[in-house]
């Protein structure tokens, strides 16, 4: 359950899913997007072993911490961890586009206090359009695809999923699927 | 036989009562970004709902009950 391209899925629903509406295509940010909060996290992590040693290097003299102020800045700085990871995690792994047998629906939550849905019918799909961009792209074959709609002017679009080329081949092959081409 | 002392900035009152009350109002703020974590985490996972979701609802609370205990064991150690 935690990759980032699942047909099919098993085990997976969404809010407003009805009763007859199989989930065909499951996409998330390919898993390297999550590779800066990673390397963020870790640096943070490891700050209190290193920031000593630095010192010493540079032969920069660090004032004498009390002990009990010494302890409460470890736990913030390993709260902080936590919480860059907890939210990392939870901004991968909630943020997905799905498409259905009968609709596509892209939910984002950009932030903490936001939530973002876009739905669109998928017999009002127009075009599909995939793009691979960057080095980390090319070599771990994620991009962008972008649906077009004749329902909206405005594009659903999914944000650096697996296999862009494929997606938008599996989002075409539904709609004219459901349009009886 | 001489003793020197080094004097260090902790050595004020001032500004370990200032980091107090900075390191207070931190995990204040903590507590309540925790708990707004657990009310997000709810909302996604009515979202999306998938066996790991029960999960993560799980991590967020005992992230929120986490965060509120360490608050008050750093006003008690400080």
């Amino acid at each position: 359950m935690f990759s980032a391209f699942i047909k099919n899925p098993q085990n997976c629903r969404y809010q407003g899913q009805d009763g007859d509406e199989e989930i065909i295509l499951l996409l998330r940010a390919h898993p390297i997007t999550n590779l800066s909060w990673i390397i963020l996290a870790v640096l943070v992590f490891l700050l209190p072993i290193l920031a000593p040693k630095a010192a010493a290097f540079y032969r920069l003299d660090f004032p004498f911490v009390p002990a009990n102020f010494s302890l409460v800045l470890l736990i913030i700085n390993y709260l902080l961890v936590l919480v860059m990871v907890f939210e990392g995690f939870l901004g991968w792994y909630f943020n997905v586009n799905i498409l259905t047998n009968k609709k596509i629906v892209d939910i984002d939550f950009n932030s903490i206090l936001s939530k973002n849905i876009d739905l669109a019918l998928l017999r009002d799909v127009q075009e599909c359009n995939s793009h691979l961009n960057g080095i980390l792209g090319m070599i771990f074959n994620f991009g962008d695809v972008y649906v077009q709609t004749a329902a909206s002017n405005e594009t659903i679009d999914f944000k650096k999923v697996p296999h862009p080329d494929l997606s938008s081949d599996i989002v075409m092959d539904a709609a004219l699927k459901v349009r009886n081409i | 036989m001489q003793v020197t002392s080094t004097q260090t900035i902790f050595d004020s009152a001032l500004v370990t009562d200032f980091l107090r009350v900075t390191i207070f109002i931190i995990m204040f703020f903590y507590s309540i970004f925790a708990l707004l974590i657990v009310r997000q985490v709810m909302i996604m996972s009515e979202t999306l709902i998938t066996h790991v979701s029960a999960l993560v609802r799980g991590a967020a609370i005992i992230h929120a009950g986490f965060a509120i205990g360490l608050t008050i064991f750093i006003m008690g150690t400080l």
